[in-house]
C-alpha cells in the first residue's frame, strides 16, 4: 500500500494518485504565456554577441568601423565583472576561469568576443558582423584524442595537460577476477555530441529598478535563486540588490541550469552602461554555443561466468567536456555520474570505473536531461546483450538473472549507491511480456517481404532522484541542493498562494503541487495558485533540475499545508461551535456532522477579524517550511524500455515499430503527467539514439548549426510509447515519490542499439556509436562484409 | 528605407512603414505586440511561428512583411473567440497536448486548418500533416490525441472550422 493511500481528512478526487487537468493550460493555450523574449522594458536596447568563427586562437585585434564605435563593448569594459569558476573539489581538478567576454584567448566556435548594441536586433547583428578580428590561430583541439596526445597544444595556458580531471572507484579484486572468470566480453562505443535544443532558446533581459534600486534581470533559467547568488558574486553587488526572475520558460532539459556567461555579460554590461538590454539567443548560437550534451566514449569488460552471470565489471569512461567548466555542475560531472551508476539495476560486486573528462575546443558540455545515466545505461545494457549472446543465451534472461533482487532492497551497489526500493526483475517480465517477446522472435525467422530486418532491444536503468545534502557534498560541486522551501499562504478569501523555489518549465507543477495542497487540505486544485520563478517572490531554493522537484517541493508544499490544516481545523471548530477533534476538512470547508464553514469564513476571520478566533490563536494563516528527504542517498526509480525495429539493410534506415516502457516511480501524483513526461523523454532519448549530433571538423567546426543540419524528432519519427506504471513506495520521501522527469530519455540510446544490433546480427555486423544513422548502419554491414570476403 | 504597408491582422486594419527586411514574426511581435506567435528557430523549420496567411498556414519567420502588403493575417489571438479554436484548446487541455506552451500556438494553428481540411484523419495522417510543428517536450502523443478528440467533436457537433 502506498503511501498515498493513508487516511487522511477530506475530499482526495483531485490529490495524490489523480490525474486533474493543469492550472497552467490556459495562458499558453490562449497565447498569454510570456517568454523572456515577449519582455520588453522602456529604453531597452537589443544585444547581439560577437562570437568567435575560430575554435582556438589569441585576440589580437577587433577592428570596430568608426560609424558603430560606442556600440560595442569587450571584456575590458565590464572588468570588473569576475570570471565563472566551477571547480569540483576533488583534488587533481584542473581549474580555469570562464571570462563573460574572451578575454585574450576564444577556445571554441562560439565563444563571446564582444556584445554589440542597438534599437534592433537585425541591427546589432550588422554591427557584429562589420567587425573584423584579428587572430593568431592556434591548434585546434577538436577531438578527444587530439587533445591527449603527448604533445598537444595547451586550452587553459597554465594546466599540465588537456584533462580536467580523472577519477577512479574501485571496489572488490577486479585483477582477480580478471584472471578466473570463464567469459571475458570487451566492448567499445561511442556516444555522439549533441545539444540539448529547448524550442525556446535561451535569453536575458536585465534593467535597473531606480526605485527599489536594484538590477533585475529575467532569464530563461531552471533556478533563478541560484543564479542570484553566483552572480552577486561574480558582479560584486549584494543578493540584496538583485531580482532574478525567470519568466515561462519554454523547455529547459538541463540547458537552462547553468550560470551561463552570457548573464553575467548582459547584467554587467546593463549595470555599467544604466542601460535595459535584452538578448534573445537564435537557434544557430543555441546548436554551436549552449552547453552541449553527451560524447561520451567508452572501454568496457565484463567478467561473466557460463550462465552470462557477470562477475565483475571494467570501465573507462571518456567524455568530451569542452572548452570551459560549467557553473554548478563542473565538467567532471557527465563522467563522474556516468561511472557512478555504471552497474545499474545489476547486482555486480566487483567493479572498477575510470572516468577521464577531457578538455577541448568545443561548446561546453553541459547537464541535459539523463545526464551521465544515459551514458551509462548504454554503456552496461549494451555489455549485457554481448555478454548474453558470448554464453549463448538471449539477453532478456541474462538481464533479469543478473538484476538485483527485490529481497535485497534496501541494496548497495559496488559504485557505493544505496537503492532503496523496487523489484527490478520484475519490471523487465511485464515489458518482455508486453512487447511480446516470443511473437518477435518468431517474426525474426520469417522472411519479411520488403526486406528489412527485424530487431528487438531492450535496456534497464536505475535513477538516484531527490538526494539530499550528503550526496551532493559527496559531489564536491559549489552549491549543496539539499532542500527545498515553500511558504504556503491563504488570501482573506480562501485561496491559497504556495510560493516555492522550484521553477516550472512544462512539468506540471503548478498543479501538482496544487495535489499535494488538497491532499493535505482538502481544497479545490482550482483555489490554489503556485508562484515560482522569482528572487523576490518566493523563499529561497534550488530550481528544478535532477528530477528533484516534485518530491522536494512536494515535500515542502505537504508540510506547510498539514500546519495550515491544523490551524484551520482548530479555527473551523471554533467558529461551529464543535470540539477540534470532531471536524474534518473537504471539498474546501470545515465540516461538523452536517455543518460546515468554508475556508473563506475561516480566513476572513484569520485575516480580517480576529476577535473571531478562539482564545491564543495567532492571526493569519501562512507557514513557511523546509523539506529535506528522510535519507540523502535518494529514491531510485526504475524501468525498462523494450524496442522492435525494422531495419533496410539497402538504405541503413530504421523504423521503430513499436515501443514499450515498464516503470516505477514510486507513489505518482498525478499518472498523466507521469505517463507524458516518459513519453516526452523518450522522444529526446530517440533522438540521441538516431537523430541528433553535431561533429566538429577538424579545425574545430560545428557541422551541424541548423535546424536542416541538426534533426530533432518529429510527430512521425516518434511512435507511440506504451507506457505501463509499477509503484513501489519510496520509504525516505514524503508520500513515497520518486523523481521521474530524466528518466524517460535515459535507456532509449541503449533499448535502440540492442534492437538494431539485434536485426544486424544475421549479418554479423553491429553498430558502436550513436547516433544509430542510416550512414553507420551501412558502414557495419559493408564493414562485416569485408570481414567475411577476408576470412 | 522604410516601406508603407497595409494588411489586416485579426481582423483589424493595419497600416505602418516596415524595414523591407523585417519578417512577418518580428512585425507581428515588435510592432504590433502580438507576442503569442512564438519564434524556434528562424529559418522555417519548427512552426513555432505558424500563422495564418490567406486562410493558409504560414511560417511567419521567412515572411517578410513588406510582401504581404494587402494580406490577411490571422495569429492565435485572432481565435480567441473562434468556436472551432474553444473545441480544439480545450481538447490540448484534457488529452494533454502541451508541456511547457512554447510550440503551442504554432500547433493550434497547423491543427486547425487540418480540421478543416481532413476532419477524418486518422494518426499517421495527423503525425504527417503535423510533422512541420516541433515540439521538444510532449513527445506528440498528447498532441495527436488532442487533434483526433477535438476533430471528432467537431465532426459530432456539425462545427467544422
Amino acid at each position: 500500500m502506498s503511501a498515498a493511500s493513508a487516511p487522511i481528512d477530506g475530499d482526495n478526487r483531485q490529490g495524490i494518485g489523480s490525474s486533474p487537468r493543469r492550472n497552467e493550460d490556459r495562458r499558453f493555450l490562449d497565447g498569454k504565456g510570456e517568454y523572456v523574449a515577449d519582455i520588453r522594458v522602456p529604453g531597452m536596447s537589443e544585444a547581439v554577441f560577437l562570437r568567435s568563427p575560430i575554435a582556438h586562437g589569441r585576440i589580437r585585434s577587433v577592428e570596430v568601423p568608426p560609424e558603430h564605435q560606442g556600440k560595442v563593448f569587450f571584456a575590458a569594459d565590464i572588468a570588473f565583472a569576475k570570471p565563472i569558476v566551477a571547480a569540483s573539489a576533488a583534488p587533481n581538478f584542473q581549474r580555469s576561469d570562464y571570462p563573460p567576454l574572451a578575454v585574450d584567448k576564444v577556445r571554441f566556435v562560439g565563444d563571446i568576443v564582444a556584445i554589440c548594441i542597438a534599437p534592433t536586433r537585425a541591427e546589432a547583428e550588422d554591427i557584429a558582423q562589420a567587425c573584423v578580428i584579428d587572430f593568431e590561430e592556434l591548434p585546434p583541439i577538436w577531438d578527444i584524442d587530439v587533445a591527449l596526445a603527448p604533445d598537444a597544444p595547451l586550452i587553459h595556458d597554465h594546466w599540465t595537460n588537456n584533462l580536467y580531471v580523472e577519477t577512479r572507484i574501485e571496489t572488490g579484486d577486479i585483477e582477480a577476477a580478471r584472471k578466473s572468470a570463464p567469459v571475458t566480453v570487451r566492448k567499445s562505443l561511442r556516444m555522439g555530441r549533441h545539444a540539448g535544443v529547448s524550442l525556446e532558446c535561451r535569453g536575458v533581459v536585465a534593467h535597473y529598478d531606480r526605485r527599489l534600486d536594484e538590477l533585475v534581470i529575467y532569464s530563461s533559467t531552471q533556478f533563478p535563486h541560484v543564479i542570484r547568488s553566483i552572480l552577486a558574486e561574480c558582479l560584486g553587488v549584494s543578493e540584496g540588490k538583485l531580482r532574478v526572475i525567470a519568466p515561462d520558460v519554454g523547455g529547459g532539459f538541463g540547458i537552462k541550469n547553468n550560470f551561463n556567461p552570457e548573464e553575467l555579460a548582459i547584467a554587467a554590461l546593463s549595470l555599467k552602461l544604466g542601460q535595459p538590454l535584452r538578448w534573445i539567443e537564435d537557434r544557430r548560437e543555441h546548436l554551436i554555443a549552449s552547453p552541449h550534451a553527451r560524447e561520451h566514449r567508452y572501454e568496457l569488460t565484463a567478467y561473466a561466468d557460463q550462465s552470462g552471470r557477470v562477475l565483475a565489471l571494467d570501465a573507462v569512461v571518456v567524455v568530451d567536456a569542452g572548452a570551459y567548466s560549467v557553473w554548478p555542475w563542473t565538467a567532471s560531472m557527465e563522467a563522474g555520474m556516468s561511472a557512478g551508476i555504471m552497474t545499474g539495476p545489476y547486482d555486480i560486486p566487483i567493479y572498477r570505473g575510470v572516468a577521464r573528462t577531457v578538455c577541448t575546443n568545443k561548446s561546453p558540455m553541459g547537464p541535459y536531461r539523463g545526464v551521465g545515466r544515459s551514458g551509462a545505461c548504454f554503456a552496461i545494457e549494451t555489455l549485457i546483450d554481448e555478454v548474453a549472446r558470448s554464453v549463448g543465451r538471449d539477453p532478456i534472461d541474462v538481464r533479469i538473472e543478473n538484476m538485483v533482487r527485490p529481497e535485497s532492497m534496501p541494496y548497495r551497489s559496488a559504485t557505493h549507491k544505496l537503492y532503496d526500493s523496487g523489484d527490478y526483475p520484475e519490471c523487465a517480465r511485464r515489458t518482455a511480456e508486453a512487447i511480446d517477446v516470443a511473437a518477435i522472435r518468431k517474426r525474426q525467422t520469417e522472411v519479411s517481404p520488403d526486406g528489412r530486418l527485424i530487431g528487438l532491444g531492450m535496456a534497464s536503468y536505475t535513477e538516484q532522484t531527490a538526494h539530499g545534502t550528503a550526496e551532493w557534498v559527496a559531489r564536491g560541486l559549489p552549491v549543496v541542493f539539499g532542500y527545498e522551501p515553500a511558504l504556503a499562504r491563504f488570501t482573506p478569501d480562501g485561496k491559497l498562494v504556495l510560493f516555492v523555489g522550484i521553477q516550472n518549465h512544462g512539468q506540471g507543477l503548478e498543479t501538482t503541487l496544487a495535489q499535494v495542497a488538497n491532499q493535505e487540505l482538502a481544497i479545490p486544485v482550482a483555489d490554489v495558485i503556485v508562484r515560482h520563478g522569482d528572487s523576490s517572490v518566493s523563499p529561497y531554493g534550488m530550481g528544478t533540475f535532477a528530477s528533484r522537484s516534485m518530491t522536494m517541493a512536494g515535500g515542502a508544499v505537504s508540510a506547510a499545508c498539514a500546519q495550515l490544516a491544523e490551524k484551520i481545523r482548530r479555527i473551523g471548530a471554533h467558529l461551529l461551535q464543535a470540539p477540534r477533534d470532531e471536524v474534518h476538512l473537504a471539498d474546501g470547508r470545515v465540516h461538523f456532522g452536517t455543518q460546515s464553514v468554508a475556508f473563506k469564513d475561516v480566513c476572513q476571520a484569520a485575516f480580517l477579524h480576529p476577535e473571531r478566533l478562539p482564545e491564543g490563536e495567532d492571526p493569519a494563516l501562512e507557514v513557511n517550511a523546509v523539506y529535506q528527504p528522510g535519507r540523502s542517498t535518494g529514491a531510485f526509480s526504475y524501468a525498462t524500455h523494450a524496442c522492435v525495429v525494422a531495419v533496410d539493410p539497402g538504405t541503413g534506415h530504421t523504423e521503430i515499430l513499436d515501443y514499450v516502457v515498464c516503470h516505477d516511480c514510486g507513489t505518482m501524483v498525478n499518472p498523466m503527467i507521469v505517463e507524458a513526461q516518459v513519453v516526452g523523454g523518450v522522444a529526446q532519448g530517440l533522438g540521441t539514439a538516431l537523430y541528433e549530433e553535431i561533429p566538429y571538423d577538424e579545425n574545430g567546426q560545428p557541422l551541424a548549426s541548423t535546424f536542416l543540419d541538426y534533426m530533432i524528432p518529429g510527430a512521425t519519427e516518434v511512435p507511440d510509447v506504451r507506457v505501463l506504471h509499477m509503484e513501489t513506495p519510496s520509504p525516505h520521501t514524503r508520500f513515497g515519490i520518486k523523481g521521474m522527469g530524466e528518466g524517460g530519455a535515459i535507456a532509449p540510446p541503449a533499448a535502440v542499439l540492442n534492437a538494431v544490433n539485434d536485426a544486424l546480427r544475421s549479418l554479423n555486423a553491429a553498430v558502436t556509436e550513436t547516433p544509430v544513422t542510416p550512414e553507420r548502419i551501412l558502414d557495419a554491414i559493408a564493414s562485416s562484409a569485408g570481414q567475411r570476403v577476408s576470412a | 528605407m522604410k516601406v508603407t504597408i497595409s494588411l489586416t491582422v485579426n481582423g483589424a486594419q493595419i497600416r505602418r512603414d516596415v524595414e523591407p527586411r523585417t519578417s512577418l514574426a518580428d512585425f507581428l511581435r515588435e510592432e504590433l505586440r502580438l507576442t503569442a506567435t512564438h519564434l524556434g528557430c528562424e529559418h522555417g523549420v519548427c512552426g513555432a511561428c505558424t500563422v495564418m496567411v490567406d486562410g493558409a498556414p504560414a511560417r511567419a519567420c521567412i515572411a517578410l512583411a513588406v510582401s504581404l502588403d494587402g494580406a490577411e493575417i490571422r495569429t492565435v489571438e485572432g481565435f480567441a473567440e473562434d468556436a472551432a479554436m474553444g473545441v480544439i484548446k480545450e481538447a490540448f487541455h484534457q488529452e494533454h497536448g502541451l508541456q511547457c506552451g512554447f510550440c503551442t500556438p504554432g500547433m493550434l494553428i497547423s491543427a486547425r486548418d487540418l480540421i478543416a481540411r481532413h476532419p477524418e484523419a486518422d494518426d499517421v495522417g495527423i503525425r504527417r500533416a503535423m510533422s512541420g510543428n516541433l515540439c521538444r517536450c510532449t513527445g506528440y502523443q498528447g498532441i495527436v490525441r488532442s487533434i483526433k478528440s477535438a476533430a471528432r467533436q467537431l465532426s459530432s457537433q456539425g462545427k467544422q472550422p
